[in-house]
Order: C-alpha cells, then sequence, then structure tokens
C-alpha cells in the first residue's frame, strides 16, 4: 500500500464513512491480507524439515514491523470456520522481509497437527506484532550458551542467525537435545553455519542414544559455563532439570523461553479464580464463574444468567474453563466467554 | 408459569430435553460451511453497499438513483438484520473473528449495540412477551395486549404504528432509556448517561448518511441525501415488519408475569414457542429477514446461527405436532394481517381481562402424545 493511500484510509475521514464498521471491512473485499493497520500475511512456504515439523515462510503485508531476536508473535489461522491462535518463536533474522516460524507437533493440538500435516501455500494468516524479551541485550556478551530442546530451538536460530547478520557472533555454544537426528529441527543449516562460523561449537545431543540432560554431560561439552551468558529454551520438564545444573555453576544471567504454562489442573475439575484487575482471588469449586465474581464480592455485568444475552461475556487470560451447557472442557488464552455458562476446570485468570 | 393444560410436568420437561438435544446437535456440527455462509453475506453485504454508494453519485439519472437506492437498503438490511442482530446475539462467536464477536460488533443503525443488547438479548429474549417486562410488547408507545391497560390515546394507534414504522430505527435507539420508568425506579443520572451513548452513535451515524457522503458527491448531494434517506426509510419499514409479524399476531400469545415465576427451562421453551410466529418464505426472503422468518427457532436458540434454523424448523414444527401445540407460522400477507388486526383491535377498550388458563389450552383439548 502507498503511504499515501495508508493516509488517507487511516484518516477519520474514511473512519466516519466506514462507521460503525472499520476501513479494513471494505478492503477485505480486494484481498484479505490487505489491512490500514494489521499484520497480516500469507504462507508462502511451507517446509517439513524433519517428520513431525513444518517450517513457514511467511510474506507479511506492510504493517508487519521488524522483531526483535528471540521474540514471539501470537499466529492466528482459520480451521473449519474457527479462528484458532497460538504463539511461536520467530525463527528468522529480524532484518528478513519474510518471517519464519517452525512448528512442532504438540501431541493433539488442533494447530500444530493441522500445520504439520496439511498447511499449503498461500493459506491466510493473522499476525500479531512481536513480542517478548528473551533477548534484553543491544550487543552480544563475549561468550554465550544457546541451550534448548524439541522446538525450543526456534528462538536460538532467531538470535543465532541475528548475531551472524550483524556480523557480531561471539563466541557461541549451541547445545540442543532432540530425540535422534531424524528429530531434529534446523539439523542441515546448523552443521552449515558450524562449517562458516569457527566461533561457533555445535553440541548435538540424541537422548535416544545419549540419554537426558545431566551435570556430567553438561560439564564435558560447557567447562568454561560460569563464562558464558546463557539462554535457554525447551519443553517444561527439560526447563525444570537444566535450571538447578545452572544455577550450581554460574552467576552470569540466564534467560529462560517458556510457553508451556505450568498451570495446575485439578483433579476435579476444579481450581482457583484470579481476577486479574481487581487483584481477587477465589476458589473456583462451586458455582458459575459468575457467581464466583459475585461472591468474591465483583459487580460484573450480567443479564440472562442462561447463557442467551451475552452481557457478561469477559476476557479470560489464560486458563482451563468448562462450558456448563456442553460439559467441553477447554484451554484457553486472551478469549472472550460468557461467565454465567462457564465453571472454572483448572486455574483460571479473569479479567475483572 | 401458566401453560397449557394438557401438558404435565414431565412432558414440560421432555419436551424442554429434545430441545436441548436438538440444539446440542446443531452446535456440536458448527463448522466451514457455516462460516463459508457468514462470509459470503458480508461480502454481499459489503459489495451492494459500495456499489450503491457508487451509483447514488450517478443519481441525477432516475435509473442510477433507484438501483442504488435498492442496492443500498439490501445491504442496510443485510447488515441489520442477517448480521448485525445476529452476531450482536452471539451465533457466530464460536468463530473467534474479532469483525463478528458479540462483544465488539456495532450496526449500521442509531441505536447503540450496546443498548440493543440490553433491551434486545435480556429483556426481550429473557422476559419474551410478558406484559410489562418485555417492553418490545408495544414498544412502549401500542397497546398489543389485553393485560395492558386501556387509555383513549390507543384510539389513535393505527395512525402512530405508521409512524413508529417509518422510523423504527430511532424508536428502538430510544427504547431503552424507558422513559416511563423515570423518576421512579431509574434515576435521570442514569439515563442522562445512556442518552450520551444514543447521542454518540446517533451523530456519527446522521454524519456519515447525511452529511458526508452528500457532501463528497458535491453537485449530486440532493440525491446522495434523498437515497440514503429512503435505504433508511426501506430497512426501518422492513425491519418494522418483520419484527411484529414475529410475536404480534393474532394467535401469538402473551404472558403475565405471575405466570412466569419460577419457571422452568422447559417452559421457558414452550412461553418462547408460544409467544414467536414464524412466516414462510424463500431461501432469499430468509437470507433478508436474518431468518427472523424462523422467528420460534430463532427463540428458542437465540445463539445458534442464523443458517441452520431453515434446517431445523421442520423438526421443531414436528416436536410442536407431537406435543399438540401451536406451531404458529404462515405466509407473509396472513401473518401481517394479523398483525394488523391486533393493532386495531387492542385500539379499542377490551371488555375484560383474560383470566385463567392461556388460550393455547383452549385450542388444544387433546392430551399430549408426547
Amino acid at each position: 500500500m502507498k503511504p499515501i493511500i495508508r493516509k488517507a484510509l487511516k484518516s477519520s475521514l474514511a473512519e466516519s464513512l466506514a462507521t460503525p464498521l472499520s476501513v479494513d471491512h471494505y478492503l477485505g473485499l480486494i484481498d484479505s491480507k490487505l489491512s490500514v493497520d494489521e499484520p497480516r500475511g500469507r504462507i508462502a512456504e511451507a517446509t517439513r524439515q524433519t517428520p513431525d515439523s513444518v517450517t513457514l515462510t511467511i510474506e507479511p503485508n506492510d504493517n508487519w514491523t521488524r522483531p526483535a531476536p528471540g521474540q514471539h508473535i501470537l499466529f492466528g489461522i482459520d480451521l473449519d470456520g474457527v479462528r484458532h491462535r497460538r504463539c511461536f518463536s520467530i525463527a528468522g533474522a529480524p532484518d528478513e522481509n519474510s518471517l519464519e516460524i517452525t512448528v512442532k507437533r504438540n501431541g493433539d493440538g488442533a494447530v500444530s497437527n493441522f500445520l504439520v500435516d496439511n498447511v499449503e501455500p498461500g493459506q491466510l494468516v493473522y499476525l500479531t506484532h512481536a513480542e517478548g524479551e528473551f533477548y534484553p541485550n543491544a550487543s552480544p556478551p563475549a561468550r554465550a550458551l544457546l541451550l534448548s530442546a524439541g522446538s525450543g530451538i526456534t528462538p536460538m536460530m532467531s538470535i543465532l542467525r541475528a548475531w551472524i547478520a550483524a556480523d557480531e557472533l561471539p563466541d557461541v555454544v549451541f547445545m540442543h537435545y532432540a530425540r535422534t537426528s531424524a528429530d531434529m529441527i534446523y539439523e542441515d543449516a546448523l552443521d552449515r553455519l558450524a562449517d562458516e562460523q569457527p566461533s561457533l561449537e555445535l553440541v548435538k545431543r540424541f537422548t535416544s542414544a545419549d540419554g537426558r540432560i545431566s551435570a556430567d554431560t553438561l560439564d564435558a561439552a560447557v567447562p568454561d559455563l560460569d563464562e558464558r551468558m546463557t539462554w535457554l529454551c525447551g519443553p517444561a520438564g527439560f526447563m525444570d532439570s537444566v535450571q538447578p545444573l545452572l544455577d550450581a555453576r554460574t552467576t552470569k544471567p540466564v534467560f529462560r523461553e517458556q510457553f508451556e504454562s505450568s498451570r495446575r489442573e485439578a483433579a476435579h475439575g476444579e481450581g482457583e479464580v484470579h481476577f486479574v484487575q481487581s487483584d481477587v482471588a477465589a476458589s473456583g469449586d462451586d458455582g458459575s464463574l459468575l457467581e464466583i465474581a459475585e461472591q468474591a464480592g465483583l459487580n460484573p455485568p450480567y443479564g440472562c444468567r442462561m447463557g442467551i444475552c451475552h452481557s457478561c461475556k469477559c476476557r479470560v487470560t489464560e486458563g482451563t474453563v468448562r462450558n456448563l451447557r456442553s460439559n467441553e472442557v477447554q484451554d484457553i488464552r486472551d478469549t472472550d466467554i460468557q461467565l454465567c455458562i462457564h465453571a472454572a476446570a483448572g486455574d483460571v485468570a479473569i479479567e475483572l | 408459569m401458566g401453560r397449557p393444560t394438557h401438558l404435565t410436568d414431565a412432558d414440560v420437561e421432555q419436551l424442554g430435553a429434545e430441545l436441548d438435544a436438538l440444539r446440542e446437535e446443531v452446535m456440536n456440527s458448527l463448522g466451514k460451511e457455516d462460516a463459508r455462509y457468514i462470509y459470503r453475506v458480508l461480502n454481499t453485504q459489503r459489495f451492494s453497499e459500495l456499489a450503491g454508494r457508487a451509483l447514488l453519485f450517478a443519481g441525477i439519472l432516475p435509473p442510477a438513483w433507484l438501483a442504488g437506492t435498492a442496492l443500498l437498503s439490501v445491504s442496510k438490511i443485510l447488515e441489520n438484520m442477517e448480521i448485525g442482530h445476529n452476531a450482536m446475539h452471539g451465533q457466530w462467536d464460536w468463530m473467534q473473528d474479532p469483525a463478528l464477536d458479540s462483544a465488539t460488533y456495532d450496526w449500521d443503525n442509531t441505536c447503540p449495540g450496546r443498548e440493543w443488547k440490553h433491551s434486545h438479548n435480556y429483556m426481550h429474549h429473557t422476559y419474551t412477551n410478558i406484559v410489562g417486562m418485555d417492553r418490545d410488547v408495544g414498544y412502549s408507545i401500542l397497546r398489543m395486549s389485553e393485560d395492558q391497560k386501556w387509555h383513549p390515546a390507543f384510539l389513535a394507534q393505527p395512525l402512530y404504528v405508521l409512524v413508529l414504522a417509518a422510523f423504527f430505527q430511532w424508536g428502538v435507539a430510544l427504547h431503552d432509556l424507558e422513559w416511563e420508568r423515570l423518576g421512579k425506579d431509574k434515576s435521570y443520572a442514569e439515563a442522562l448517561s445512556q442518552g450520551r451513548d444514543i447521542w454518540k452513535k446517533v451523530r456519527k451515524q446522521v454524519l456519515k448518511d447525511y452529511v458526508l457522503f452528500p457532501a463528497l458527491a458535491g453537485p449530486m448531494a440532493p440525491f446522495v441525501f434523498t437515497g440514503n434517506m429512503a435505504a433508511n426509510f426501506n430497512r426501518n419499514v422492513w425491519s418494522f415488519l418483520i419484527i411484529f409479524c414475529g410475536h404480534f399476531t393474532e394467535q401469538a400469545e402473551m404472558f403475565r408475569i405471575e405466570e412466569t415465576e419460577s419457571e422452568t427451562q422447559g417452559e421457558w421453551y414452550l412461553r418462547q414457542m408460544l409467544a414467536s410466529s414464524n412466516v414462510n418464505g424463500s431461501v432469499p426472503f430468509h437470507v433478508m429477514t436474518g431468518h427472523l422468518g424462523y422467528q420460534i427457532e430463532h427463540h428458542l436458540f437465540p445463539d445458534m446461527p442464523s443458517n441452520r434454523y431453515r434446517e431445523i424448523g421442520p423438526k421443531v414444527q414436528a416436536i410442536c405436532e407431537r406435543y399438540n401445540l401451536n406451531y404458529n407460522t404462515g405466509p407473509f400477507s396472513r401473518q401481517l394481517g394479523g398483525v394488523a388486526k391486533r393493532i386495531l383491535r387492542m385500539a379499542l377498550p377490551h371488555r375484560r381481562k383474560r383470566r385463567g388458563p392461556m388460550p393455547s389450552s383452549i385450542h388444544h383439548k387433546q392430551p399430549a402424545r408426547a
């Protein structure tokens, strides 16, 4: 979009002519990727590096701003009529025009399974501007350890590629855990980089042969750990077992990135309800979320109390809820729900 | 609640369970086809709006003015009825598309979406046809039920119903102010803050249709202005007709508050069925009514995507037949005739208030076969 056109479309005149809809609603008639300010994109390439992952190259519209190394986005895609949103780390270097993410199959996750099995170039995706403080440093440290497992490799790739692109690659040990060589995402790319860059030392560990991370393997691979800043990313179990090893060996900063939440899931479908804005916590054992809010002394808007009027719709930051009509249990994040027909089925954080 | 005497508590409970099962079945099958349907409606509405407004810029030519006004009318009707009304009911929330989110959607109408969700989604849909609770009964200016006290002013209601039809969106916008409660259980301060929200919305709507688009058209301004006015008029009259056919036909039941105390879910369903009336028609007709030709289905399941009402209509009708209940439906002309009759009849003082069981129990003497 030419800057002058964008300026005209963002003007208050254009907004007044489109009211109560937005200019984007009309731009969608030309191309659904067009928007005056929302970053959206189309999938340009889908490459399967391993049997259970897919690397997507996305061509964003020009609302996309370049991310910092190690940042992530909320990625939205329509599947069977429903827009799903998931967080993914950006794997590409920040100065590339396109955007690269790699998605690993995640149990029975609807989005990851669809992307790994069926996604094709051309599909429209909804993006957010990149967020995250995994790499807060303006300049690289003298020595670094990038320690990852599974799909935790993706933000590492972004940091590594950013250093190389800026010609500022420090002395790096890149240590990665995968189940087997066939399961390792970015293995070829990393092998190539390790050949080209003398200051990059690549340590590949395959748990099916080498076992999980231990004090001995860490000491052997990174003897000068106490001189390195560390970036750590991987599944929750991996992170939990690495943290004490690092604590015992270094006082230098350790940066962590973790997407799997450590949320408690109660056995009988209860949990704790946290009302974020009023900073009140309540037990979610009895009643609908609306009743729990009221018992906690809050005063959320409501109407019919039977799920038909949508007056009590409220945003859940994160949590597990049970729909009282269908009994369906759902993990949700940044989603609006009707409080009167949902109960807690685990911990829930509500923006109230 | 007061209900047809041929139904026992167990009958009503079973009726509720059957309807719950029907709802479950449809809601579990929502998917790609439904999304395709609503996106097609959205595109049609936006194309017809753009084309209509473009043609009105050439409005000095009578065919362009007529076609432009027609397309803009279609766009406004689709937007209010099939898109706005239904999105604000939460019918498309399952898609998680912010453009169709009931929490944020606002329609092309002088009534702010938030106000409307209170007076319509909550008051009207929860307390359907309960005199004194559902303010859609007469929109606080008409007498539509024997249970409303007669006053000589109602003699003129056949006249002012025409004014309401022509300015329907304005009636709807002012509806939730509930002026008759002012100074009683509603404070002036509350009404004032509501009034400010309504004014904000009204200003934007008026600016768009009656100032900005005409101004952009320069010398063509009068044609754009009149075209926009005609389109708003057409949409007003059309939505008025459909809405009145949905609840105020001759056979539509009215309820008293004491009949509906401690109502069960099954009794609530039953009241929705008896209070609503359908209009028969073709698929394009139903799309243009926002599927409110299936008012009964809509009142049973207000948050079910509207395109599914066509599919469940026959099933709901079969359930009604099995329980020996009136499934109020008919062609547009007949339903409209019934509405006119009710408006005229209620303009006159009625001999006495209805007492005892509901009229439908008089129509149906046989026991339920369920």
